[in-house]
């Protein structure tokens, strides 16, 4: 049976296709689209899934939707008429913008894709999140908590899922908080409030969570109140999101942190306003840690079971994430590479094959690469027509020659196989370079990232390796495997891992199991055997603002204009080091017809 | 090539309205955050020209016309910022920047679905009406060197990539390059025609909306209101019975 999950319009667009049981291929919109967070319907997401599986629309036997989109609209109508008359100026721009097309969501994947109206289903947002966590995790029978900003009405869930003996599966989510109250809303808010983008920038804050206090507790708790049946709510006054789609806080929210930071001012860690922000940061990040760990520790108390899997948007907060594990009593904590709205066509589509179709469990391959393929052949010609340095190698001596760069202090642009699914750069279209010093961090900020200086770069290391570096607690190794974890740098490494230590002494490591990524595992070890230090600083390769790239052809134009030193697709390296020094075209003359001419000719 | 910059005769008619948006520094501020963020997204869509191209002196120009653009919206965007830091931070005075809807980058193009022909004229069309424009506002901004000297750096820009987005043109398309550029300069009209026509539709949407906000929704209001002082706060069970939503079910 061929199911494909969709997932759309609100942000990080993406399609998935499961075959048998079992993901084919899954990608984001943003890395066909090109446009970041891209949240428009899938369309080059769906036809590159056919076209990988060699399947037309019509071969489909069903199409999946991560959420009841009606249902969604009930709520927003529900949410314009209780915040009647503050609503005035929000409710023209929420009905217009989901009568527009969010609410017509089976008519527009039946058009869109030419498919009949009864092969399109639709699940419970949180029940798809359920779904991408834990019918995507190597475990039997696990607790399962979602949490994000909000889906139809539910903003965070509990319940658990079982694959029994005879092939059956289940996933019951038992009960839920409903908007307004929400972890996921209570974090963009002081996201939106410390001036960064809204669904972007909450790892900012996360980082920024680093270097401050958390002295703002006690206001928190002013506008977040924890409920004696271990749940929480919201107080209303604080916040704007329901009544104006302006502004998330309110002016009494103001009065109690102090003026918001305007997106275009620095964070001066040095002035007091600066502080201010970090140490709200810090505050947020604290009541958040503890909701969950709180949260997570009733459930598993009341399921006895071992293992969580945690989806939503929330689970991407590495530093929470690495607390549920150490202190709720859990012995695994899975979290899919996924865990966001994109991860939810995924989980949409594994949920109809096993819960509406009732089909046998399949084991799901337990790894994150399921987009496009980065072509070395296309690179290597793409990059002789353009007179750069070419030289396509075996394995063993391509990485032998990679590790030596990296170690000689250049910065590898890593394109391998299947890109990942998810936001997470894990090995297949990565940056790479040393980890040692600040000096490559600072590097990496200013030629290549463009990023606030205040942000951590993550390091990459072998599961042999990783405990002598890292400080990883029972089950830390699994966490990971998906960089979904912050823990210690091992205090005697700190300073020989200076560009992947955060001010905490913290890092969001990833551990590379050899059979999920052959090449990086080798190159590690590569690199290990030249250093003594088999770690690798490891960034999503793409440039602030934009996706990660998906094709080589990506891979080649971000690096012809940053400061990447080598790209590396399949077996084919392009180095700048000895490129051409070609002469800027506006200089060369060669736009002008003549030398145009002469180039066609060439 | 000072001829060819100096702006339309529409834009030349439309220099007061100009010299208003310049003399006032919040306004001047949100204008340069706007083209900031219009650079930008063209570059990132030249970019994708740069992708897509099967034309190797046309993927080397495109990349580097790219980085222009992006560098211009560096430069805007750094710009702003400083005087906004100038002037003591923005306190929730700048919203948005364009108030027309749409136009993500160059005109919404679909990037991966217009041959090269048709992106030059477009490019060639886009850039000759930027550089005219920016030659009236560097004049205007005679009082601020610094924004001026920006104008100044990226006008050079500008005469590079009309020219380069011409010639190549009449290098792929010798018989029919003067065609593509009227083509182009009638579709920049009709998009014009069409951002202005969905702002006005927007305008009375909303009147509307808001007509009927006042005068459809209190009852409904009222009894959404009682209805959330029963709700319970914290846990909800989920019922069995929703478990069993038909797949089919939006609701």
């Amino acid at each position: 049976m061929k199911i494909l999950g969709l997932s759309a319009h609100y942000h990080d667009s993406a399609a998935a296709l499961v075959v048998d049981g079992v993901p084919v291929c899954a990608v984001q919109e943003e890395r066909i689209s090109r446009r970041k967070n891209d949240a428009s319907f899938p369309v080059g997401a769906v036809e590159w899934c056919l076209q990988r599986a060699g399947l037309e629309p019509t071969d489909l036997d069903a199409i999946v939707f991560y959420e009841r989109s009606m249902l969604k609209f009930e709520r927003i109508l529900t949410c314009a008429l209780r915040a009647f008359p503050q609503s005035w100026r929000s409710f023209p721009h929420a009905i217009k913008n989901t009568l527009g097309d969010k609410a017509w969501v089976r008519g527009i994947i039946s058009s869109e894709l030419g498919v009949p109206r009864d092969k399109i289903l639709f699940t419970d947002h949180h029940a798809s999140h359920a779904a991408a966590a834990f019918l995507t995790a190597p475990t039997q029978h696990a607790a399962i908590l979602t949490a994000d900003g909000v889906g139809e009405w539910a903003t965070l869930t509990v319940g658990h899922g079982e694959r029994r003996a005879d092939g059956s599966t289940d996933i019951t989510l038992r009960r839920e908080v409903r908007f307004p109250h929400s972890l996921g809303m209570l974090y963009s808010t002081f996201t939106a409030y410390l001036g960064f983008k809204v669904n972007e920038g909450e790892y900012k804050v996360m980082g920024l969570a680093a270097y401050g206090r958390p002295t703002m507790m006690e206001q928190i708790g002013k506008v977040i109140r924890r409920l004696p049946d271990g749940a929480f709510a919201l107080v209303p006054e604080y916040f704007e999101f329901q009544t104006t789609a302006d502004r998330s806080y309110s002016s009494k929210f103001i009065d109690l942190f102090g003026p918001s930071r305007h997106p275009y001012d620095p964070i001066d860690l040095e002035s007091a306003d600066g502080q201010r922000f970090a140490d709200c940061a810090a505050s947020v990040q604290r009541v958040l840690e503890e909701i969950l760990v709180d949260i997570a520790t009733r459930l598993r108390r009341e399921t006895g079971l071992r293992d969580l899997c945690f989806g939503g948007g929330v689970a991407l907060n590495g530093v929470a994430n690495a607390r549920i594990l150490a202190e709720s009593g859990f012995d695994r904590l899975f979290v899919p590479p996924a865990p966001g709205d994109a991860g939810c066509a995924m989980g949409a589509a594994l949920y109809a094959d096993r819960i509406y179709f009732r089909h046998p469990d399949r084991e799901v391959p337990d790894h994150p690469f399921w987009g496009p393929l980065a072509d070395g052949p296309h690179l290597a010609r793409t990059a002789r027509e353009d007179n750069q340095d070419v030289t396509e190698l075996g394995d063993d001596v391509l990485i032998a020659r990679v590790a030596d760069e990296l170690a000689a202090g250049r910065i590898v642009g890593w394109m391998e196989g299947a890109c990942e699914f998810g936001p997470r750069a894990l090995g297949h279209r990565s940056i790479l370079a040393a980890p040692h010093d600040t000096a490559m961090r600072d590097r990496l900020n200013r030629d290549i990232k463009r990023r606030e200086e205040f942000r951590p770069f993550a390091p990459v290391v072998t599961s042999d390796a990783a405990d002598r570096f890292f400080e990883l607690p029972a089950g830390g190794a699994r966490l990971a495997r998906y960089m979904s974890g912050v823990f210690p740098v091992r205090r005697e490494w700190r300073s020989r891992l200076a560009a992947v230590t955060h001010v905490d002494g913290t890092a969001r490591v990833q551990v590379l199991d050899r059979d999920m990524a052959p090449r990086l595992h080798a190159l590690l070890e590569a690199y290990g055997l030249c250093t003594g230090i088999p770690v690798l600083l490891n960034t999503s390769f793409n440039v602030a603002g934009e996706p990660i790239v998906t094709q080589a052809i990506e891979g080649y134009t971000t690096f012809r204009r940053c400061g990447i030193d080598l790209l590396v697709a399949g077996s084919t390296i392009v180095s700048k080091r000895a490129a051409v020094a070609a002469a800027s075209s506006k200089e060369s003359g060669a736009w002008s017809s003549n030398s145009a001419a002469a180039s066609t000719v060439a | 090539m000072a001829g060819v910059t100096r702006g339309t005769a529409l834009d030349r008619l439309m220099r007061p309205v100009h010299q208003w948006v310049w003399a006032d520094g919040d306004r001047r501020l949100r204008k340069l955050l706007t083209f900031a963020e219009v650079e930008t997204d063209g570059g990132r869509d030249i970019l994708r020209a740069a992708e897509v191209t099967p034309d190797p002196l046309l993927r080397r120009l495109y990349l580097e016309h790219a980085v222009d653009e992006l560098r211009h919206g560096d430069l805007f965007r750094d710009r702003g910022a400083a005087l906004l830091r100038a002037r003591g931070g923005g306190r929730g005075v700048l919203l948005g920047g364009n108030p027309l809807p749409g136009g993500h980058g160059l005109d919404d193009l679909k990037i991966e679905g217009e041959p090269d022909h048709r992106l030059l004229a477009f490019l060639h069309v886009a850039e000759k009406s930027a550089a005219g424009r920016f030659t009236i506002y560097r004049e205007l901004v005679d009082d601020d060197p610094h924004t001026r000297a920006i104008f100044e750096q990226i006008l050079r820009d500008e005469v590079f990539h009309m020219n380069y987005t011409y010639t190549q043109l009449a290098r792929i398309s010798p018989r029919t390059y003067r065609r593509h550029v009227w083509h182009a300069r009638a579709k920049r009209i009709w998009n014009r025609y069409l951002r202005v026509a969905a702002a006005a539709a927007g305008l009375i949407g909303n009147a509307l909306l808001t007509v009927m906000y006042a005068v459809v929704l209190p009852p409904f209001a009222w009894l959404a209101k009682r209805a959330e002082r029963r709700e319970p706060i914290g846990w909800v069970p989920i019922p069995p019975a929703r478990r069993q939503t038909p797949p089919r079910s939006q609701y």
